[in-house]
């Protein structure tokens, strides 16, 4: 297995009590390695050739002056293989995703893979009604809430957009929302404008108790994504650059949509998503050497029949399992879409797609899967799937711990002692390891006549009154005294910045 | 009260057998009731983890292994119980897998959570010819007698045990529970058993029903 140095962490002297489960990883390398190197021939020949679009004079005229070939006529950048190697090699290896606590600290060092609040839905499944119905900044709060309880959400993303708040200053309100309600690492998906990445910037800076403290501990990371295929706008760049420059680490996401905005076969997607990700990784490290960065793949393909993405398919699969691959392939902590069914509900389907996809993105051996709670395409979250996708992580996080060979766990006396014909039930080694078997909370075990005496549940039903609980029950640790107030001052700066600009 | 006899609930709590059967002698032999040591400490720490289990915080194997230590220290204190006199625990509930059938450990969990609800197992194990299920009747007058089989083949024994004790006039004297994996309530309907249950701790309900003492804690 490739460990990748762990960067500069801060590290506190006693160590935490963890209040997030990882997936060890293991890999299993769906790409040949004479495959891996052709897919990697290819991106740096369509960089080189082809090149992204870049949708601003500006920011062109900045990366070819760091070294990049900038032709504003056209629009495009276009990257040197040598250029494109010298900056991959300024990117770290490891990286840190801060919590609020650090018992919630994320060591992205390849060991560790860690599933996250999917996001950005512009719809809910009400929990009181079960319908369909646009967001808010409210929903995000409770999400949030819920995902705090959750040992197996390592960090979050904006589960659903605040759609009652302002446009402009919608991301500022969803981190508001989100680091008042949990102490784990939020990653911003939403803020692609400068101004929305200073402000944020502003905001993780009061979380974090300072810039230096912000630098050395991140509470926010953030991504950009590619406008497939292969083109940025300039405003994302910028934030990327803004994060960056704080010490925030500053990802690109690619989601390509084979038969759409990717082409047909299954290595010229990989080719386009692996030239678009790596054209934003080497812009960033152009414009801020060091800069701490990872590598996004979601990629998917649009359903012949319908023209929407399918989200959820054996080519899905394979986009995970080797884009986690071509991370590795460049030392680069990997974040990869993974849940999100195309399902409309938690059901057979949702099961199933989410069940694989996990598996795929662990023998991948993905830093960071994204994430839970999705249905439809992504498109409408649901705060019980939430919590089944969270049980079908604890399933496959028991079985990644593998099989323990000590005396003890091949335990000779005891089968000596219970004999043929015997019972394990009450030996003393039964009492001490049952509790190491992985408990169901949603999978049904129960007998068929107290099943139809609950009135024949599901395990959507099962999950939805867990989640009702939770935030009945769960208070997640507050801010720090005048934190609050300090960050609603930043939103409302922001907001008369954008109205006075407007 | 005595306080050895908390120490006693607290030994199988934490499932200590050796610390619950020394306390359990030195109680007896130091004079304390026999009736105050079974029913304050080992039938109500039986109570208890009936309890527990039922708020999820206590597993199967553990009900088991504390039903062991109880029966254990039950060894220790009938004999002077029943030469002081007193009371036995209330209904006895007599058990067997039937003959053919070598599969005992549902039997083994039903037996163990029956004890939880404060009823006095007799458990006579498996592959039990009918005839000595009948002449444990004769012998026992138990409130129930519980029957477990866990293959179709052996199914029909629950059938013939049935039959034998109305051959030999005891039917009305006992209540029959039949239970294991090809059993349903239609099989217990169709044989003439007085219910059935699909798993352990729904066992103790149809027991307390039978036994006609519904146990409002349970």
């Amino acid at each position: 297995m490739t460990v990748r140095h762990t960067a500069d962490v801060a590290r506190t002297a006693t160590e935490p009590t963890r209040c997030v489960d990882g997936l060890p990883l293991r890999h299993l390398d769906v790409l040949p390695e004479a495959t891996l190197e052709r897919i990697h021939a290819a991106t740096l020949r369509v960089l080189d050739r082809t090149g992204i679009e870049v949708r601003s004079d500006a920011m062109i005229r900045r990366l070819a002056a760091a070294g990049a070939q900038g032709d504003i006529e056209a629009g495009r950048v276009t990257f040197p293989p040598a250029l494109v190697e010298e900056a991959l090699a300024l990117a770290p290896h490891a990286l840190l995703l801060a919590g609020r606590h650090p018992g919630c600290d994320l060591e992205l060092d390849g060991t560790h893979g860690y599933l996250s609040v999917d996001g950005n839905a512009a719809e809910i499944l009400d929990l009181a009604t079960g319908e369909r119905r646009p967001s808010t900044k409210a929903d995000l709060a409770q999400i949030s809430r819920v995902a705090d309880a959750l040992p197996q959400i390592g960090f979050l993303w904006q589960g659903v957009a605040a759609r009652d708040t302002p446009l402009a200053s919608q991301p500022l309100h969803e981190l508001q929302a989100q680091y008042a309600n949990t102490t784990k690492h939020v990653q911003l998906m939403t803020a692609a404008l400068p101004d929305q990445a200073r402000g944020a910037v502003e905001i993780a800076t009061i979380v974090a108790g300072g810039e230096a403290e912000l630098r050395a501990r991140p509470v926010l990371s953030s991504f950009q994504t590619s406008l497939s295929p292969l083109t940025y706008d300039g405003p994302p760049l910028e934030a990327a650059a803004i994060y960056a420059e704080a010490g925030v680490p500053a990802g690109f996401v690619a989601m390509p949509i084979s038969c759409a905005t990717a082409p047909a076969t299954r290595a010229a997607a990989l080719v386009q998503s692996n030239a678009e990700i790596l054209a934003g990784i080497v812009a960033l490290e152009l414009l801020v050497p060091g800069a701490p960065t990872f590598y996004g793949a979601c990629g998917t393909v649009m359903d012949l029949r319908t023209g929407a993405a399918s989200c959820g398919g054996p080519e899905d699969l394979l986009f995970q399992m080797a884009g986690a691959q071509l991370a590795r392939r460049y030392c680069l902590p990997s974040n990869i879409g993974t849940f999100a069914t195309g399902a409309k509900s938690p059901d057979w389907q949702a099961g199933v797609e989410n069940g694989l996809s996990i598996v795929a993105s662990w023998l991948g051996g993905a830093d960071m899967l994204c994430g839970a709670g999705l249905l439809y395409g992504a498109r409408v979250y649901s705060i019980a799937e939430l919590l089944l996708d969270a049980e079908i992580f604890s399933l496959v996080r028991s079985m990644t711990e593998g099989v323990a060979d000590a005396d003890e766990d091949l335990a000779l006396e005891v089968i000596e002692a219970v004999g043929p014909g015997g019972h394990y039930l009450a030996q003393p080694h039964t009492l001490r390891h049952m509790r190491e078997q992985w408990q169901p909370r949603f999978f049904g075990r129960d007998a068929w006549e107290d099943w139809e005496s609950a009135g024949r549940p599901q395990p959507p039903d099962r999950a939805r009154e867990r989640a009702i609980a939770i935030l009945a029950e769960h208070r997640p640790t507050p801010l720090q005294d005048g934190a609050e107030d300090a960050i609603l001052g930043v939103i409302e700066t922001y907001e008369r910045h954008t109205e006075g600009a407007a | 009260m005595d306080e050895r006899i908390a120490a006693l609930r607290e030994a199988l709590y934490a499932l200590d057998g050796p610390g619950a059967v020394a306390l359990t002698r030195e109680l007896i032999d130091g004079g304390v009731g026999p009736q105050e040591v079974l029913q304050q400490g080992l039938a109500e720490a039986m109570l208890e983890i009936g309890r527990r289990w039922n708020a999820g915080d206590v597993f199967l194997p553990e009900v088991v292994a504390a039903a062991e230590i109880f029966k254990q220290c039950n060894d220790i204190v009938e004999p002077a119980l029943i030469e002081a006199g007193g009371q036995t625990l209330g209904h006895t509930v007599l058990m067997a897998t039937v003959k053919g059938d070598l599969h005992d450990l549902g039997k083994n969990m039903v037996g163990a959570m029956l004890k939880t609800a404060g009823f006095r197992v007799h458990d006579l194990g498996k592959d039990v010819a009918t005839e000595a299920i009948v002449e444990a009747v004769r012998e026992m007058e138990p409130t129930i007698v519980g029957l477990s089989s866990l293959l179709t083949t052996t199914v029909p024994e629950q059938r013939g045990v049935i039959e034998a004790l109305e051959a030999a006039g005891l039917r009305g004297a006992v209540k029959v529970m039949v239970g294991g994996a090809p059993v349903t309530e239609d099989w217990a309907a169709q044989i003439g058993a007085d219910g059935y249950a699909p798993n352990a701790p729904e066992a103790v309900k149809l027991a307390l029903r039978l036994a006609g003492s519904e146990r409002p804690e349970m």
